[in-house]
């Protein structure tokens, strides 16, 4: 009986060293990022193919401004939302940078496979088979494990986003080859694949912000801002 | 008395304390935290908090550091080297004698 118990305590113990890393996205805050990144990274790369005003340098000085508006967005959010209601966390840096090394490897690793991939396909089987959208359905799939597996398996509504994006990932792999290429204003297999793949981001970047905005709002909704009084 | 039993009594006392426990497992993931913070996750009032970390700097498990965000106090606690070990050894222990 007693070691049942013992038992218990330490998985809850394990489950609440996991807590801190959670808490990071408590506001929706990393979600809101993540979406305003892959939907302004569409933007900026659709511009310039349909926007003839649209300097080349444009992109550049674009993308500079949406990763600085995100860095400071996140950063008011915590400091004048989420620190003054649930309190503050510094996390430990050594792990994450193991972490994000790990972890982008892994995306260049599928990045560099997709483009293999992609030119495989341009040589050997033809540039309107479905090998070419496979990347970003793949990537799509991956994300979505991701999400279900660190998100959606501690908030239960956000299972829905999940399937959202398993359905998008299954879609992107059955729109028609010729309309993504008319969307690039190019005809080629590396057209097809990369619009794939910014299609993908365009609307994974429209759910996260869907879900990051319904998450902050229940945030709000849920807490206030902590008394002064002494600790 | 048999070896998890044993195993069971020699656990450090400090740490084993199911409240202590619950702020040193969150201190444990993370470089430092403020009093609010674990306020919010252990759901504990500012009372009891108070008294457990009071006993965890007692053992110098924890560092405390009363400092201000902008114009409200704010107490920042983190866990010291030696407290990372205690707690090291005591999941340890514990997946030793389960």
């Amino acid at each position: 009986m007693q070691e049942h118990e013992e038992v218990t305590k330490m998985d809850q113990v394990e489950r609440l060293m996991q807590r801190p890393i959670l808490y990071d996205n408590i506001d929706g805050a990393g979600e809101l990022a993540l979406g305003f990144f892959f939907l302004g990274y569409t933007l900026l790369r659709w511009l310039p193919i349909h926007a003839i005003w649209w300097h080349r340098y444009g992109v550049l000085l674009g993308f500079l401004l949406l990763i600085a508006a995100i860095h400071y967005g996140v950063k008011a959010i915590k400091t004048h939302i989420t620190y003054p209601r649930t309190g503050f966390v510094e996390y430990r840096k050594r792990g994450y940078v193991w972490k994000g090394a790990i972890a982008g490897a892994v995306v260049g690793l599928f990045i560099g496979l997709g483009i293999v991939l992609v030119a495989h396909s341009h040589w050997v089987v033809g540039r309107s088979h479905w090998v070419l959208r496979m990347p970003a359905a793949l990537f799509g799939l991956i994300f979505a494990a991701g999400y279900a597996y660190k998100i959606a398996s501690t908030v239960r509504w956000k299972w829905a986003m999940a399937a959202a994006m398993a359905i998008c990932s299954f879609e992107m792999a059955m729109i028609p080859a010729g309309a993504i290429r008319a969307m690039m204003g190019r005809n080629s297999a590396f057209a097809t694949a990369f619009g794939a793949l910014r299609l993908t981001f365009a609307f994974y970047g429209l759910i996260l912000l869907i879900s990051g905005g319904i998450s902050f709002v229940l945030y709000l909704r849920h807490t206030q801002p902590a008394s002064e009084t002494a600790e | 008395m048999n070896l998890k039993t044993r195993k069971l009594a020699e656990l450090d006392r400090v740490i084993h304390e199911p409240g202590r426990l619950m702020i040193v497992a969150l201190l444990s993931a993370v470089e430092q935290a403020d009093f609010l913070y674990l306020q919010h996750e252990t759901e504990m009032n500012k009372g009891t908090l108070s008294s457990h970390l009071s006993r965890l700097e007692e053992a110098k498990y924890i560092e405390v550091t009363k400092t201000y965000r902008g114009k409200i106090p704010q107490t920042l606690l983190r866990l010291t080297a030696e407290g990372r070990q205690a707690f090291a050894q005591y999941r340890r222990r514990m997946k030793e004698a389960l």
